[in-house]
């Protein structure tokens, strides 16, 4: 029983309108009996957050520790598409969504969050629970609910609120119990006969949306985009370019370009970050966590605000402070804000992100820098290049104690031996020339009282210290191409193959021809079937 | 979840037969009504952990060891690197000369050896087992009655949390990496007192039911059409919600009183750093409190890590993390070994004698906790400068109930490392008969240390 059907209603929930079309197509019901299931992604931490945030309101404190991520082929999008819940981490979830429902659902906001009222506060209303099932269970399941998935949560509101004679109380209950649903907690991609070639499958018009929303936003479709599911615009070349417009034009954009950002340049671990106190005084939380916030400010001013080209990241040395990092960097922090604009001088060695506290911190040991790690993750983040894992069996006796000189000497050992001498020539370079930075990122000339030398033989490439490093990533057209193959799998969420190289090189290609612009090039991407293509699962038949 | 409701006529609602869920489901806690155990002097139960420490014990290059008890048996001598088990000897079997086997897979370095002691398979990749650890077979068998079914700890202070407890192979357990987050979870909101005369069933525990319900009226549907890898997936999203509602379930019970158990109070967390020190510290603080967590009855399984596998701990000061010493540091000619790494090895000993020692420190019945405990520790290597996968020390710890003929040395020549394996699940009740595939399957556990 829907009294409101055919009106929609309108609720702010602090980031602008949220209009909920209750009613305005007949009730809520499977678009399609058996959808076949192609992928199963965990919702990641910001996901959820921006989710709840839009759905319920930005007031809502999410207290909890998230389940880890996994990083998979450099991706932890990759990774989410592997992962499950576990035991001790479906508890957490439990309790949260219980939090959530009752700050949601609390006096003074109920009024606001649920679209109707009930006959009597103390008696069930299954009208009005449907009403509030349907439209909230369609914001976090990112589709309209079966049904038999609208039932159960009515069922569950009508008998918590006999138990409470309340029932707000027992709309928490149905809140709680969409809030802790696989298909809340995981984002669920369905595939649909394709009209256009008989035999053949697509994804359907919510799974489209969603691919779109977490891209671009971070969060889970709005009530244009669920509309434009719902119509089938997605599937037109001309609704999709309208949603495109839409999505990279909001002030939103910058929230999905910054979780993509966090994810392709690895920069997550901060809250555990540790170094050895004794060694680097000047470590502590606060420039772990601004060393995380810098690289993100930085990036984004350049790629999104600015639309820079990309390759501007590795020699740009714009940047932000903020005091913590001040310190780190031996630099005067003369503003009365929190963060202030600050631009490195030539003479500081330090230019693009790799020269900042986040990459050289996070890619080092305890109680010294590591060329090999910095050198690994230059390979990975940027030319989407993995380096093998290590030999079992490396005969490390040739390797010197290395307590005197720089580690150069110790890492030119390795790459003498026979065993290791591939990959080492390979993962070292990048990151010798960083070594004038150490595990912490502050600048040195010296080590053991030796100075130390930057200079670096990368399969030919001779290039010295940071801006020499610098130099050399910008020029490479292994970064572009790489960067053109991580918005492509953080988008569908999972590795790319071999099928997919000449789309690749042909995005690839147009990305150059636009001047390196990454706003433009998630666009250019968003834009192609292949991003919205379905493949069945081996083992279900269609 | 706080709702508000008259807590009194709630109950009488449930109590008269009109309760929202009243569907406990028939899991395994009330058909083995642990709950009366301890009150009624039944047998105590028996619990199982797994304690992992990276970066092996060591060798020498001339055959020597640092570890290896040079007698077998039992009353074995206690080698420079056992020095911390020495206090509990008679109650710890040491397993020497067991190895990985991967029939033509690669080692794949700090991850294959413990991959194959918990899955019984040789990995083909790192980051993953291919196939669930045993611990949870364990845990399958003996901690349905408790509120918990396992308990994950990771006390190694490192970037990333740090488990080797999985039962899909890609997703691992989310341990517990502080010792406050250990205590809320075991001593916080939901625990009750089994000391507390005046238990009474929290009727909002009926209403979290309903939730869960909805959820798993879905599943039928849910897993419909879906290819096999995410099928996998969302089964152990259903397992761990089963093991929510099992939580849900104990806590409606009265639990049965347990004489050892006394509730402990709220740690400090240690500083964050990952130096030897700080790391066994963080260690013994988090064993007071499952030592605990196991007496008062909130779960029979555990597991922790002490530090992973490439362990990144250190000695505060030394620029050179652990890892690092073991592969560089040269043999000393006049020694006939690593000093460094040798010192460092005892250190991190130090931390499972004391892990140990804390749960032996229990009275419980006619004895300790540890003496109704199996504890299997072990790590990733043997010798660790060259990643060998040959001679993994593995150690049994605890009498488990009896069963346990502790206190001996046994040396496996060359065996597969899933023979121990075996022998702790049998000794820990798993209903297991055969481990491990290829050159490890085997059937035969070590009989000399059971009874």
């Amino acid at each position: 029983m829907l009294r409101n059907r055919g009106l929609a209603y309108a609720a702010a929930f602090g980031c602008g309108m949220v209009t909920f079309l209750v009613g305005a197509t007949p009730a809520p019901v499977a678009t399609d009996p058996g959808p076949i299931k192609v992928a199963v992604r965990r919702l990641t931490e910001t996901q959820y957050r921006h989710t709840v945030a839009d759905v319920l309101g930005p007031q809502i404190k999410i207290e909890a520790r998230f389940e880890p991520e996994k990083r998979e082929e450099g991706l932890l999008a990759i990774g989410s598409s592997q992962l499950s819940l576990t035991s001790a981490g479906f508890e957490q979830y439990f309790a949260l969504a219980g939090s959530i429902a009752e700050q949601a659902l609390a006096e003074g906001q109920r009024d606001r969050v649920v679209p109707c009222k009930p006959a009597d506060a103390t008696r069930a209303d299954d009208g009005c629970a449907r009403q509030f099932v349907a439209a909230y269970g369609e914001r976090l399941f990112r589709r309209p609910l079966t049904e038999s998935e609208i039932a159960a949560r009515v069922r569950t509101a009508a008998a918590g609120t006999a138990r409470l004679h309340d029932f707000y109380g027992g709309l928490q209950l149905a809140l709680t119990s969409l809030l802790v649903a696989p298909e809340f907690l995981f984002r669920i991609e369905t595939a649909e006969p394709d009209p256009a070639q008989p035999g053949a499958f697509r994804l359907d018009g919510y799974t489209m949306a969603s691919r779109l929303s977490f891209l671009f936003w971070d969060t889970t479709p709005d009530a244009a985009l669920l509309q434009a599911a719902r119509s089938g615009a997605l599937h037109t070349a001309a609704g999709l370019q309208e949603q495109l417009e839409r999505l990279t034009s909001s002030p939103r954009y910058e929230q999905g370009a910054r979780a993509f950002l966090a994810d392709v340049l690895q920069l997550d671990g901060f809250a555990n970050l540790v170094k050895d106190p004794a060694i680097y005084p000047k470590f502590n939380q606060s420039v772990a966590d601004s060393a995380r916030e810098q690289t993100l400010k930085t990036s984004l001013d350049l790629l999104v605000r600015q639309q820079r080209d990309y390759r501007d990241l590795f020699t740009s040395n714009e940047t932000y402070i903020n005091r913590s990092l001040a310190a780190v960097y031996q630099v005067p922090f003369v503003s009365d804000k929190e963060w202030a604009p600050y631009t490195f001088s030539d003479a500081s060695e330090r230019a693009g992100i790799l020269t900042q506290v986040s990459f050289l911190s996070l890619f080092a040991h305890p109680g010294t820098s590591s060329p090999t790690r910095r050198g690994i993750k230059i390979h990975e983040i940027f030319m989407c290049e993995p380096t093998p894992n290590p030999p079992a069996d490396v005969d490390f006796s040739k390797v010197k104690d290395s307590t005197q000189g720089t580690v150069r000497g110790r890492l030119l050992d390795h790459m003498q031996n026979t065993g290791c001498t591939a990959c080492h020539r390979r993962s070292d370079p990048p990151g010798l020339a960083l070594e004038h930075f150490d595990g912490l990122g502050q600048l040195r000339t010296t080590e053991n009282n030796v100075p130390i030398d930057v200079s670096a033989d990368l399969n030919g490439s001779k290039f010295v210290g940071a801006n020499g490093l610098a130099n050399y990533l910008h020029n490479d057209p292994r970064v572009p191409a790489c960067l053109v193959r991580n918005v492509f799998a953080y988008g569908v969420g999972r590795k790319t193959e071999e099928r997919d190289e000449d789309y690749l090189a042909e995005q690839t290609r147009i990305f150059a021809a636009s001047g390196y612009r990454v706003p433009g090039l998630m666009r250019q991407i968003a834009a192609t079937p292949e991003f919205f293509k379905a493949s069945i699962p081996r083992g279900v038949s269609p | 979840m706080s709702l508000r409701f008259d807590r009194r006529s709630l109950l009488k609602g449930m109590l008269g037969g009109s309760a929202v869920y009243l569907g406990l489901p028939a899991l395994d806690v009330f058909l083995d009504g642990n709950g009366t155990a301890f009150a009624d002097g039944a047998p105590l139960p028996l619990r199982f952990g797994t304690y992992f420490w990276g970066l092996g014990l060591t060798d020498t290059p001339t055959g020597g060891t640092r570890w290896v008890p040079t007698t077998t048996g039992s009353g074995y001598e206690v080698t420079p690197e056992l020095a911390s088990l020495a206090a509990l000897k008679d109650k710890v079997s040491v397993f020497s000369g067991f190895r990985a086997i991967g029939d033509g897979k690669a080692n794949l370095v700090h991850w294959s050896g413990h991959a194959s002691i918990l899955s019984g398979i040789a990995p083909a990749s790192p980051n993953r087992f291919d196939g669930a650890s045993f611990d949870t077979r364990i845990a399958d068998a003996i901690g349905t009655a408790t509120r918990f079914k396992a308990i994950d700890v990771d006390a190694s202070i490192s970037r990333l949390p740090v488990s080797y407890s999985t039962r899909t192979g890609n997703t691992f357990a989310t341990p517990e990496t502080t010792p406050l987050a250990l205590y809320t979870r075991l001593f916080g909101p939901g625990f009750q007192d089994p000391n507390s005369p005046d238990w009474k069933p929290d009727p909002s525990i009926m209403l979290r039911q309903s939730v869960l319900s909805a959820v798993t009226d879905e599943r039928q549907s849910l897993m419909r059409n879906v290819g096999k890898a995410d099928q996998v997936k969302l089964d152990q999203y259903f397992t761990s919600v089963r093991e929510m509602e099992t939580q849900l379930a104990v806590q409606l019970q009265r639990p049965g009183k347990c004489e050892a158990c006394v509730v402990p109070g709220a740690p400090k967390d240690a500083p964050r750093a990952s130096s030897v020190d700080v790391v066994n510290a963080n260690t013994r603080t988090m064993a007071k409190l499952l030592a605990m967590a196991l007496a008062c009855n909130q779960t029979r399984v555990f597991n922790v890590v002490h530090t992973a596998g490439a362990s990144e701990t250190y000695l505060a000061g030394q620029s050179k993390i652990y890892h690092q010493i073991t592969h560089d540091e040269p043999t000393d000619a006049r020694l006939g070994y690593q000093p460094e790494t040798s010192k460092l090895a005892a250190l991190v000993m130090q931390a499972l004698g004391d892990f140990l020692t804390e749960l032996d420190a229990v009275k419980e019945g006619d004895g300790t906790l540890l003496d109704h405990s199996l504890v299997m520790a072990f790590s990733d290597t043997g010798y660790a400068k060259i990643h060998s996968v040959e001679n993994i020390p593995m150690f049994l710890a605890g009498r488990a109930g009896g069963r346990h003929k502790a206190g001996q040395h046994i040396v496996g020549k060359g065996e597969s490392v899933t023979r121990v394996s075996l022998t702790a699940m049998q000794l820990a009740g798993a209903p297991v008969g055969e481990f491990g595939t290829g050159t490890m399957k085997t059937a035969r556990p070590i009989s000399e240390v059971m009874t």
